[in-house]
């Protein structure tokens, strides 16, 4: 290719201040992300383009392309929305194994981002990966077929990873002649379905993306209908940061120093606040102090909530580092060392008990000494079916055992603690992404037919030269995990000799 | 707190986030610095995670030797005022062979002098990690973008090596050879950026206002002539026009605007006003149909 010339301009660009600047630096009240869910034949790329082209704050030139295209919604003689979309269908081609792509746009008062994921057949991780990020999906169904059971999978997907806002968005309501009956039937069958799922708010909406009825303007054709347009009601939907729980929760991501006395654990809240004066507790230890600052560059706070980025500095030293997570004292997450766990199989190659994997939490990565695959869940029935393995898109649930404790929550109680990823050991991918649904502090005996690294042999050997600072625990423990992959790679069935209990005195580490 | 963080308070929060994700699981982690509006946000938020500690990593600039003069002398006064551990590095060996925007088609310049001299550069001080001020909202093909973007041996993007991202876990576990940028302003919007430069007070190069400067119009793009390299062909003349850059690059290669915005403030106002997206401006873009696309599976930013 040697094409280089340059696009030839009418003239010179010029851009054109308007008379009226409306609250210069305008801060939006927060940010909505936004998953779409369903099918191209359900207007999905209609749906969001029609939300932009009415909603948003486009740039000229891109409402000039729409315009100037020519392309016409299909039996219309409206623009073809979904062309702005098209910047993003056009990378359809670069082979990416989990395929999000971003798109935002602001209302008057919020930052919305667009999660779009293909809905095509992967569509399990795909959807879950782009799901975990969102505060409310959007479930688009076609009025003429209403719920189906891909309608099912793909509620079942979102409660799986947390969304707790749900709308159905009913869309083609021209095509059923504007019928409330029809819509009517589909927000029954709607409301049944959603019963067994843990949503705090599902609504269902009728509107029609090509003619824009209920998207940001209340429809003319559907009196009947005297709830919110789409937009209306995402601008109201609160985020998942605003809706954290109240328990205080801080993994510590790294420790700032400034050379003289300033030991700052640095993280940014999860959940819960925290203000100056709170005893706050390393969740693994119980060692405490109080908080004597909340430090950030634009000046010390005197708390700090769910969000924030912060650095704490306590009275007292406590022997901390990453992976810690801070708690107030009474509510210490579990320091687990085996946990259950659901999770979605993300990965080209399938799970292999020869592989070594860690867990990733928050800010930890954890040595797995033991991966128990039990069932696999059945997205229509919800049924979980016996199984020993599982491979791409496949829901596992699982029982993992870990090579030491690590401060682990409950999905379902407090969220952002909960949440897991399985990596590879040797390659480094992502494999698997899931939450903990029972966490247990008392440690599994290894598994019949299995080589034991036993702890004592490993601290005579190869990890002889370790003290016992939380940095030599910790490479106590890569150590063991390293010669566990090894020999799995070998063909060795073999577990790490879990440690004791973390609260019979002994040093939690070994 | 009763009052409920603005949507750039979030978005502060989350970079923050990524810088410590990022300088806590990487060995070597550099910050590609361009001197532009983006660098400076992607600057002061990575001051802003490390506070009140000094950043624990370099800046890295690569200079094509095309920069505006202007964007030099921004560079090394913010270098200087914030006691910064700056590296500059240029594709020596390209300028040998005379390579230049002006002779050579954009596509090759950026090869030779951007995307090569930054291979070299990463590969000569062996950093494993680079943060770039790379956002989602820029052009269809950063769209899909991780915020951890993994490259493999000889930096290329390899689409089935890149690994999902779920809730606000970043796994930055590399495997044999690999590498990775990391893009803390991705959900950052062009707006944005402005608004955080007014609202932190942050100071940009001054070819972002408007100013009396020479300028040759080229092919409909209205380029400035920032030293004695660009001369004007025979049907074209230098002529003095107000000027400002929406973005800043190598000056040959960055088309200006017309406008009378020389605050910070009426900056801010055209931006948020804009009729065209930014990258009108950047003729490397233009070059080739898809050619984002494959500037990044070259190792571009």
């Amino acid at each position: 290719m040697t094409v280089h010339t340059l696009p030839k301009a009418k003239s010179a660009p010029r851009v054109t201040p308007l008379e009226v600047v409306p609250n210069l630096v305008r801060e939006l009240g927060g940010i909505v992300h936004l998953l779409t869910c369903g099918s191209v034949d359900d207007g999905k790329s209609t749906l969001i383009g029609r939300m932009l082209w009415d909603a948003s704050d486009l740039y000229e030139d891109q409402r000039e392309s729409v315009r100037r295209s020519g392309r016409k919604a299909a039996g219309t003689d409206l623009p073809d929305f979904s062309m702005l979309l098209d910047g993003l269908v056009a990378e359809r081609e670069q082979g990416i194994t989990i395929d999000i792509a971003w798109k935002y746009f602001d209302t008057d008062t919020r930052r919305f981002v667009i999660i779009d994921s293909p809905g095509h057949e992967q569509y399990t991780r795909n959807m879950a990966s782009g799901a975990s990020h969102a505060d409310v999906a959007i479930v688009l169904v076609d009025a003429r077929s209403g719920v189906k059971k891909q309608t099912k999978r793909h509620a079942a997907i979102l409660d799986l990873v947390g969304v707790k806002h749900v709308v159905l968005a009913v869309n083609k309501m021209d095509l059923v002649g504007w019928s409330q009956d029809v819509f009517r039937k589909i927000e029954a069958d709607f409301r049944t379905l959603c019963w067994k799922f843990n949503f705090w708010d599902a609504t269902a909406i009728p509107l029609s993306a090509v003619f824009g009825d209920n998207v940001s303007t209340a429809s003319k054709n559907m009196n009947w209908y005297t709830g919110s347009t789409l937009i209306q009601h995402l601008e109201k939907v609160p985020s998942r940061t605003s809706e954290a729980g109240s328990v205080f929760r801080l993994p510590v991501q790294t420790v700032l120093r400034d050379g003289q006395d300033f030991r700052g654990l640095a993280g940014t809240v999860t959940s819960g606040s925290v203000k100056v004066g709170d005893v706050v507790a390393d969740a693994l230890s119980g060692a405490g102090g109080k908080v004597v600052r909340i430090a950030t560059m634009s000046g010390d706070l005197e708390s700090a909530s769910a969000g924030q980025a912060i650095a704490l500095q306590l009275d007292v030293d406590i022997d901390v580092s990453r992976g810690a997570v801070l708690s107030s004292p009474e509510m210490r997450p579990v320091a687990a060392q085996t946990i259950e766990a659901r999770f979605v199989w993300l990965s080209e190659d399938a799970f292999s008990p020869a592989a070594g994997y860690l867990l990733r939490t928050s800010t930890d990565l954890i040595p797995v000494s033991n991966i128990e695959i039990k069932a696999l869940l059945d997205l229509e029935t919800m049924a979980s079916n016996p199984a020993r393995g599982c491979a791409a898109n496949d829901i596992a649930i699982a029982k993992i055992s870990l090579g030491r404790a690590a401060a682990i929550d409950v999905f379902s109680e407090t969220p952002e603690t909960g949440t897991l990823l399985l990596v590879d050991s040797v390659s480094g991918a992502t494999v698997a992404g899931g939450i903990a649904t029972a966490v247990n502090a008392k440690a599994e005996a290894p598994l019949e037919g299995h080589f034991v690294l036993k702890r004592d042999m490993l601290a005579n050997g190869i990890n002889r030269d370790l003290s016992m600072s939380s940095r030599d625990r910790e490479e106590f423990m890569r150590r063991a995990n390293e010669v566990a992959i090894i020999l799995r790679s070998a063909g060795v069935p073999v577990a790490i000799e879990p440690p004791p209990p973390i609260d019979d005195g002994m040093d939690p580490g070994l | 707190m009763t009052v409920s963080p603005s949507h750039l308070d979030l978005l502060e929060a989350e970079s923050i986030h990524i810088f410590r994700e990022a300088a806590a699981q990487f060995r070597k982690p550099v910050l590609l610095y361009s001197i532009g509006k983006d660098s400076t946000v992607l600057l002061h938020l990575a001051r802003k995670a490390f506070f009140p500690q000094a950043l624990p990593f370099p800046l890295l600039h690569v200079d094509t030797t095309w920069k505006f003069k202007e964007m030099i002398a921004f560079r090394n006064r913010t270098a200087k005022q914030l006691g910064l551990d700056l590296i500059v590095h240029t594709n020596e060996d390209g300028i040998r062979r005379g390579i230049n925007p002006i002779d050579h088609a954009p596509s090759i310049h950026t090869d030779v002098l951007k995307t090569q001299a930054l291979k070299q550069a990463l590969d000569k001080y062996a950093f494993d990690a680079a943060f770039g001020g790379a956002r989602r909202d820029e052009e269809a093909s950063r769209a899909k973008e991780r915020v951890f973007s993994f490259r493999a041996s000889g930096h290329r993007w390899d689409p089935r090596r890149q690994r999902p991202e779920m809730w606000h876990l970043l796994n930055g576990r590399l495997g044999t050879g690999e590498t990775v940028r990391v893009f803390p302003l991705s959900n950052w919007t062009e707006k944005d950026i402005w608004r955080y430069v007014l609202r932190e007070k942050l100071e940009v190069v001054p070819l972002y206002f408007a100013a009396e400067r020479p300028t040759i119009l080229r092919n409909g793009q209205l380029l400035m002539q920032d030293d004695a390299r660009l001369q004007p062909k025979a049907n074209e003349e230098v002529v003095m026009r107000k000027i400002r850059f929406r973005t800043l690059g190598d000056y040959p290669l960055t088309a200006a605007v017309e406008s009378d915005a020389d605050t910070i403030e009426a900056v801010v106002a055209e931006t948020v006003n804009a009729q065209t997206s930014e990258r009108e401006g950047r003729l490397i873009d233009h070059d080739q149909v898809g050619a984002m696309e494959k500037k990044k599976q070259e190792g571009y930013f």
